[in-house]
């Protein structure tokens, strides 16, 4: 048992110690004792008004009873009761009632009731004390003989939750550690999100791009604007995961700006998404339209290496990105850099969302990297994970290329549209 | 020496919460009940002295049978009346012997009165007494008495 070593024992004693509870007890039954008095009072009231009844119905009988009137507390008159049928009752409050006889027994009668109500409220409440005084005797007397409480704690086994838990966390801390994360159930919901997202994307962007470049273009534009908003909020993330992003952006635009000129948006797209990498889902959704974009009219070495992340994403992004990649660039050996494009950011998006594993994204980079392979020359190790800049640093010549190009490739074939 | 003063004075306190305080709560118990009886024979004096000087021979009472509920009672005759001696007994007196009953009565109570003055005071002495020894054991100033003035 779980619980076992881990409960507690408290001995009865110190929780309720014996003596205050005897006290408690005696107090107790202290008021019960006062209670029984007031109940006896009463008890004699009721008994007083019955003999009373009695004597006024019987007191009409005669016209004149001879009696001893009291004179005062130490002294009697001889004398009669005159005028046998009338009575003189006190109604409280200094009012008095001249009643005869069958009235005044009513009036008795209705006293008694009253009183009665009195007494059953008041052997309630005696009921009440004596129930609690005997709780506290009970108290004491199991406290002192020695009872001791145990309390253990109920311990739920959850691993699976304890891995969400500290994956995200990992993730947030590691950032570029690109630590092995299990994919929690939570970024499983969210693949699942972003990957249809990705889907109504890539078809979007298959069939712009078939339809004119420059409609991309324009659209790239207002993603461009979409992403220069989203680029303030970059700065709640975490700046670490941004930093590094941004430097493996960065690294990338450099080696983008060898590439022709059409990447130079899609190194700037690429900063931007790599900031916006870190993101909100929902951002990333937009990123990833962009993003495909982007990745599309980058290089296909550009593209690529971001992936991180999820496994996931991986297996329906590299086909989605294949997908993509294809519609955008059919020059490319893009399919597969497309796929890794598109890997890197589906994993983008989904770094933005989460923060998985990096086995999974170097899963998925893995699974880019043979379609990169007419690539090789950039990618090199593709490695990877935004979290993983120090890994990739040294690949980021070739995988930040791939990298700035992957991450925008949709946007970025847009944007530079325009910009031509 | 200490220990010794403080059982000391331990025990004193004790004596005193326990025997001369309830003693002093029962004599005065005591005495409020005489002065009751003596309140009841002095209200009846001053009622048949009335009586007496309105020459009433016949009375109208309200007289009650329980629980405040009156009955109108008669007295035809008021020359006599019986008065409580004690010990459960009733004797038919007239007015005047009345009267001399109640005041030897009410002499009698006087002087039960003072015996139980002077028993509450005694005790109050001996309480006062203890306290000065727990105050000398304490060492504690002993109490001026009230400056008198002088002129």
């Amino acid at each position: 048992m779980d619980g076992m070593g881990k409960g507690t024992v408290t001995p009865l004693a110190s929780l309720f110690p014996v003596e205050e509870s005897q006290k408690a007890a005696k107090r107790v039954q202290d008021t019960i004792a006062e209670k029984e008095k007031e109940l006896d009072h009463l008890r004699v009231f009721i008994a007083d008004n019955n003999n009373l009844i009695n004597l006024v119905q019987k007191l009409p009988e005669e016209l004149h009873h001879d009696i001893m009137v009291p004179f005062g507390k130490a002294a009697f008159f001889p004398g009669r009761l005159i005028h046998t049928n009338e009575f003189l009752v006190l109604l409280g409050e200094g009012y008095y009632a001249d009643r005869t006889s069958k009235q005044t027994i009513e009036v008795l009668r209705r006293r008694g009731k009253s009183l009665e109500s009195q007494v059953n409220s008041l052997e309630a409440i005696i009921k009440d004390h004596k129930a609690e005084a005997s709780f506290f005797i009970a108290t004491a007397s199991e406290a002192a003989g020695g009872l001791v409480e145990i309390r253990e704690d109920y311990v739920e086994e959850n691993p699976s939750k304890q891995d969400l838990k500290s994956g995200p966390l990992k993730q947030d801390v590691s950032g570029l550690a690109g630590a092995e994360r299990e994919t929690t159930s939570v970024d499983d919901k969210e693949f699942a999100r972003m990957m249809a997202r990705l889907d109504e994307l890539e078809e979007e962007e298959r069939a712009a791009e078939r339809g004119n470049l420059d409609d991309e273009n324009e659209g790239a534009i207002s993603d461009f604007d979409e992403i220069s908003y989203q680029r303030p909020s970059d700065n709640n993330l975490q700046n670490s995961e941004d930093i590094q992003r941004r430097m493996a952006l960065k690294q990338t635009n450099d080696i983008a700006t060898k590439f022709p000129k059409e990447h130079k948006y899609q190194d700037d797209m690429a900063d931007h998404f790599g900031s916006l990498a870190l993101q909100s889902q929902v951002r990333e959704l937009s990123e990833g339209k962009t993003m495909a974009k982007n990745l599309k009219n980058s290089d296909a070495s550009e593209m690529s290496t971001i992936y991180p992340e999820e496994k996931i994403v991986h297996a329906t992004n590299t086909s989605k990105a294949e997908v993509q990649y294809q519609a955008s660039r059919p020059s490319d050996d893009s399919q597969k850099a497309s796929t890794s494009s598109t890997v890197g950011h589906a994993d983008h998006t989904q770094r933005n969302s989460r923060k998985e594993d990096s086995t999974s994204s170097q899963v998925g980079c893995q699974t880019s990297e043979p379609s990169f392979d007419s690539r090789r020359a950039f990618t090199g190790s593709i490695i990877e994970h935004a979290e993983n800049l120090p890994k990739t640093s040294g690949e980021q010549n070739s995988s930040s290329s791939l990298v700035s190009g992957s991450q925008p490739s949709k946007p970025v074939s847009r944007f530079k549209m325009q910009r031509r | 020496m200490d220990r010794l003063r403080q059982e000391k004075i331990l025990k004193f306190e004790e004596f005193v919460d326990q025997r001369l305080k309830p003693d002093l709560v029962r004599a005065i118990a005591e005495r409020d009940k005489v002065f009751e009886q003596q309140k009841i024979f002095s209200d009846l004096r001053r009622n048949i002295e009335n009586l007496e000087k309105s020459s009433v021979t016949s009375l109208k009472t309200l007289v009650n049978i329980g629980s405040e509920v009156y009955l109108q009672a008669e007295v035809p005759d008021t020359q006599h009346i019986f008065v409580d001696i004690g010990l459960g007994f009733h004797v038919e007196f007239t007015w005047s012997e009345a009267l001399n009953y109640i005041t030897q009565r009410e002499e009698r109570l006087k002087r039960q009165l003072e015996e139980y003055t002077q028993l509450i005071a005694s005790i109050k002495a001996q309480i006062k007494l203890v306290y000065e020894g727990i105050r000398e054991l304490l060492q504690l100033p002993a109490e001026k008495p009230f400056p008198e003035r002088t002129f």
